[in-house]
């Protein structure tokens, strides 16, 4: 049994062990993972986002990304509400179109710097889910959901008709590029790293947010709000803050897409941008960060190659939502992490636990 | 006093279009009542309805009734085929996951009846003459009398459905007492797919009235669906009185607000009516039996 083991090294297990180690950097090893804080994992994330777009430096794969960036912005914020505070938010779109708008009103007619203009987009948007939340965030399940549709629409409506303002169903033209002192922005690959900086920022924010005290707060309420009031927490006020910090997330979305695009128009931000953005939150699964973000690319990618079939995209679109919700309800990590991934992960560092050293 | 000339005519037309939304609202509270389910894709079928009559119509030249018929049945059709291959897979997933599932299912069926029908939007011939009748200075389209008319006697049909008929009463059972009718041997599942069937053929109706009057195309449904929620809730979120009560309603205050406001805000209207009846009275005019004002 023991020479059985230890065969010499043959160079055809090179074929499926490189895959393995690179398989086993991504997939979640259980016996690891409460023992260290920054994990390998994050490491090779870290470092895929930084090469990626300069070993496919093809333009539209950083065009792609750089969507892929905000809607992941976008996901994460909403991720936030949905998945550790358990609500239904289907008005996610209108603050990121706030957020938009905000931002090509600003610069277009105030001329104000970029930089001032993304902090006030978000500030725009946090203050509108402030007033909007309060008195909404009383209503649960499909009323909550509902409701902020409602939002959704009647935002719509108001940017369509206020013509003046934001220039109707055209929109507004000739956004400037996002720039920092002097620093413009003006290249794919340049935003790249920029929305993808901003995204790290709030994805490290948001881990650290969600384990303080308000995060273990958070989770409590989505089990049960009675429960968690009974023990000292503040539902209604932890529930708006988090909506609050998700509309905010949503406005710097929405001023890095108006920078990035260079147009704010209505069709932007309608039922469509949020049916994608909650997909994004389901697929990745709920209730952890590195899933929206993954949902995010993934969708992003989906879209992009449905853009081919031109007006049959739709259909497919409805199609594999439908089908991506019945086979992975809870997340396409959930259910390829305890299958696939978990079983390679497992089998991969097999040897080395064998050995003692974990 | 050109203000309260128009009012009336105003009023008029609310109603019919009320009766539009009372039919959606319907259709929501049926698949509602059997299964807890919000079906986001009824609007969808009363585009259907009208997309399909008028392609039957035109397209292959069927005399107008039996148009008519055959596109009610098709979406009925529809309707059963959604509830096998989305909801029925999906029974016991949670709120969040069948609403996304229906939203999706309305993309496709919105998308693919644009694909199919083409995206232009269509109306069908009025069921009888175009000519408005005048009454102490109003004057009504003959298709307003017909939706009204139509309404009706689809109401009191299926009120009778309900009633009267051992199938209608074994759905109201289990609607009312879901647990007790699984003790009396009725099968739930199929009164959900029974439900569907109904809501899609109420919805396809409301689309065949109300395309003469107004332009229906492929996109024109969602809006259409989430107009006849609002009037689900407003009346009362679970009642079908109240939701026929509640369309009305609707359609009168949003057909009235075009006095005082730009025509162009209208649809803002009912979603704000939908914000403040949430805010203040959750459970609707009538009052709800799912909703006590404890819990939500």
């Amino acid at each position: 049994m023991v020479d059985k083991t230890k065969k010499e090294f043959r160079k055809r297990d090179l074929f499926y062990l490189v895959p393995l180690w690179l398989l086993s950097l991504i997939a979640p090893d259980p016996y690891l993972y409460h023992k260290k804080e920054f994990k390998k994992k994050d490491l090779f994330y870290l470092g895929a986002i930084g090469l990626a777009p300069l070993i496919w430096s093809d333009p539209h794969f950083n065009h792609l990304m750089v969507l892929a960036g905000i809607y992941a912005i976008l996901a994460l914020g909403l991720s936030l509400f949905m998945g550790y505070a358990g609500q239904i938010s289907l008005g996610h779109a209108a603050f990121f179109g706030i957020g938009a708008y905000t931002t090509a009103i600003l610069t277009t007619r105030y001329a104000l710097p970029t930089f001032v203009v993304f902090w006030a987009s978000a500030v725009s948007a946090a203050a509108m889910a402030y007033l909007i939340g309060r008195p909404i965030l009383k209503l649960k399940g499909y009323f909550l959901a509902l409701a902020t549709l409602g939002f959704g629409e009647i935002f719509l409506v108001i940017v369509r008709e206020s013509t003046h303002l934001t220039g109707g169903v055209i929109g507004i033209f000739g956004i400037p590029w996002f720039s920092i002192m002097g620093f413009s922005f003006d290249t794919y690959l340049k935003q790249y790293y920029l929305v993808w900086g901003v995204l790290i920022g709030l994805f490290v924010f948001s881990k650290n947010l969600v384990r303080s005290k308000i995060g273990r707060a958070l989770l409590a309420v989505a089990a049960s709000e009675d429960a968690a009031s009974s023990v000292g927490i503040n539902v209604p006020r932890i529930k708006l803050e988090i909506f609050v910090l998700g509309a905010a997330y949503a406005g710097m979305a929405g001023s890095l897409f108006a920078c990035v695009m260079s147009i704010a128009n209505p069709e932007a931000f309608s039922l469509g941008l949020t049916v994608l953005i909650v997909m994004m939150v389901i697929l990745g699964g709920m209730g952890n960060l590195y899933g929206p973000v993954a949902g995010a690319i993934l969708l992003s990618w989906l879209m992009d190659i449905l853009s081919k079939y031109q007006e049959y995209s739709l259909p497919i679109y409805g199609v594999i939502l439908i089908l991506l919700l019945l086979f992975f309800p809870d997340g396409i990590g959930a259910r390829l992490n305890v299958r696939v991934i978990y079983l390679i992960g497992y089998w991969a560092k097999k040897k080395k636990r064998d050995r003692g050293k974990l | 006093m050109d203000f309260l000339t128009y009012l009336p005519q105003l009023f008029t037309s609310g109603i019919t279009i009320g009766a539009i939304y009372a039919l959606v609202a319907l259709g929501f509270v049926t698949i509602s009542r059997a299964s807890q389910i919000i079906n986001f894709a009824q609007g969808e079928f009363v585009m259907l309805g009208g997309v399909t009559t008028f392609f039957l119509l035109k397209e292959v030249s069927l005399p107008y009734p039996l148009a008519a018929l055959i596109a009610i049945s098709m979406v009925i059709l529809i309707g059963f085929v959604m509830h096998v291959l989305v909801v029925y897979p999906l029974r016991k997933a949670s709120i969040l996951i069948l609403l996304m599932a229906t939203l999706g299912a309305s993309i496709f069926l919105s998308s693919t009846s644009g694909l199919v029908f083409g995206t232009l939007p269509k109306a069908l011939p009025p069921f009888s003459s175009e000519q408005p009748l005048h009454f102490w200075g109003i004057s009504i389209l003959p298709q307003s009398v017909w939706v009204l008319l139509s309404t009706f006697i689809l109401l009191i049909f299926l009120y009778l459905l309900s009633h009267r008929t051992l199938l209608g009463k074994a759905m109201e059972a289990s609607s009312t007492d879901p647990l007790g009718a699984d003790l009396l041997g009725i099968s739930r599942n199929l009164m959900v797919f029974l439900a569907f069937g109904v809501s899609a053929g109420v919805g396809a109706f409301a689309g065949i009235l109300i395309t003469p009057i107004f332009f229906t195309s492929y996109s024109s449904g969602t809006l259409l669906g989430l107009k006849g929620f609002v009037g689900a809730v407003l009346g009362g979120w679970g009642k079908s009185s109240g939701a026929i009560l509640g369309g009305f309603v609707l359609g009168i205050v949003e057909s009235l607000s075009l006095a005082f406001i730009p025509s162009g805000y209208k649809d803002a209207v009912a979603f704000i009516i939908l914000l403040l009846i949430l805010y203040f009275r959750p459970k609707g005019i009538l009052g709800s039996p799912f909703i006590d004002s404890r819990r939500w």
